[in-house]
């Protein structure tokens, strides 16, 4: 069974996305990290999991973390998930192969279906 | 001359040969100078006198030449001053003659011992606006004659031509050089004023660069801002999704507090903002005084 990694460094969203999921139904293995160092220790030791990424964040941001896997070369599938509307990095997240969506807070139930089929696969 | 007076027809001819010499040598004449060395060599074959005095008028100033035998006075700068003599025939244009001589017109030139009864002859000549008074002084040995006024007046009239034609070539040659004048001074303040202009555009260039470059860094700050009171706002909304999936518990424990806590982040962050946009009007304004 895959594993869910939520990474934001505001406690309130991870909770968010956490109930989300609850609702959602998912009812596998769901970690959440605050500090996206310490997440990427963590998913270094792992593959193939299933990880909701924010970008603004302090040390070390999404941009950076995405850098640090492609670099790692893990496979994970990652869901970029953030407050940003900018296009700039809409766009920015294509050019990463292991984004398989861009979803833009805030996420509603309605949204959350849109990713089943990935959760299914969890 | 006098043996020649009785043989009018000769007298004529030599008089119309020395004439025509005259006139001749003063057309070639390309300077006030030239003139006066022509009348030194040719009067006296023309005229009988003493002593002849020209004082032309031309643009408010007096020129004058004077001739006593082989010597020659001349002042072409107009500087000089007219007898009183002259002055009443400028003003009346009545000829003269009078055997009372200026003795200032005689001195340092001729010696008055030297002179058989001497007259004074005078006239005014006026042609085209350009006044000529004509002094003439003659003796019994260098007898002058009204008969000889014709002949006088072709001289006069010959040499002020001349003068005039010189006279104006020289204004013209002034005016040239005025032209050149004013042309350099125009090219010059053009230069000037070109060079101001070229000033002033790379002054605008800098300007219009430095606004570019404050717009984007406004541009930047602008995104960054509605990005960092958006990121508080999603959680808010996120939050909200959830109140009608949990229970009262959960939404008096949990949700609120997180509400609660979140709106006041945003309250700072939108502070923040203010307080920025604040101290760079402030900045701005320094700036500008």
């Amino acid at each position: 069974m895959k594993k869910i990694y939520l990474i934001d460094d505001q406690p309130i969203s991870n909770f968010i996305t956490k109930k989300l999921l609850e609702l959602e139904g998912f009812n596998g293995v769901v970690q959440d990290f605050t500090d996206p160092t310490e997440a990427f220790q963590k998913v270094t030791e792992d593959d193939d999991a299933l990880i909701f990424l924010d970008l603004n964040m302090p040390v070390m941001n999404g941009w950076d973390f995405l850098e640090a896997i492609k670099d790692k070369n893990i496979s994970h599938q990652i869901i970029i998930l953030t407050s940003s509307t900018s296009k700039i990095d809409k766009d920015k997240a294509k050019e990463y192969p292991c984004v398989i969506k861009y979803m833009v807070k805030p996420m509603n139930k309605k949204k959350f279906s849109e990713l089943s089929e990935y959760l299914k696969a969890c | 001359m006098s043996n020649l007076a009785q043989n009018s027809p000769q007298l004529y001819r030599i008089t119309y040969e020395a004439y025509s010499k005259f006139a001749n040598d003063v057309n070639r004449c390309s300077s006030l100078e030239e003139i006066a060395e022509v009348c030194k060599t040719h009067l006296k074959y023309l005229i009988n006198f003493r002593l002849i005095r020209m004082t032309i008028f031309q643009n408010k100033k007096f020129y004058f030449f004077e001739q006593y035998g082989n010597k020659v006075w001349v002042d072409l700068k107009g500087e000089t001053e007219t007898f009183a003599f002259e002055n009443s025939l400028l003003e009346s244009g009545v000829p003269l003659l009078t055997n009372q001589i200026p003795d200032k017109l005689l001195r340092k030139k001729v010696e008055l011992d030297k002179l058989y009864d001497p007259v004074l002859w005078g006239w005014c000549f006026d042609k085209n606006d350009r006044k000529i008074i004509v002094s003439l002084v003659a003796d019994q040995e260098k007898t002058f004659s009204v008969g000889d006024i014709e002949i006088l007046k072709l001289m006069v009239d010959s040499v002020q031509s001349k003068f005039s034609e010189i006279f104006l070539k020289k204004q013209l040659a002034k005016q040239n050089r005025d032209l050149v004048e004013a042309y350099d001074t125009i090219k010059l303040q053009n230069d000037e004023i070109q060079r101001i202009v070229e000033n002033q555009k790379q002054i605008i260039d800098e300007r219009t660069a430095e606004i570019v470059q404050k717009n984007k860094k406004l541009l930047h700050v602008l995104a960054l801002n509605a990005h960092s009171i958006r990121e508080p706002l999603s959680r808010i909304q996120g939050i909200t999704q959830l109140f009608e999936m949990v229970d009262e518990e959960t939404r008096r424990e949990d949700l609120i507090p997180k509400l609660e806590s979140t709106v006041e982040e945003m309250d700072d962050v939108l502070k923040e903002v203010v307080d920025m946009a604040s101290k760079e009007l402030t900045n701005l304004k320094s700036a500008e005084s």
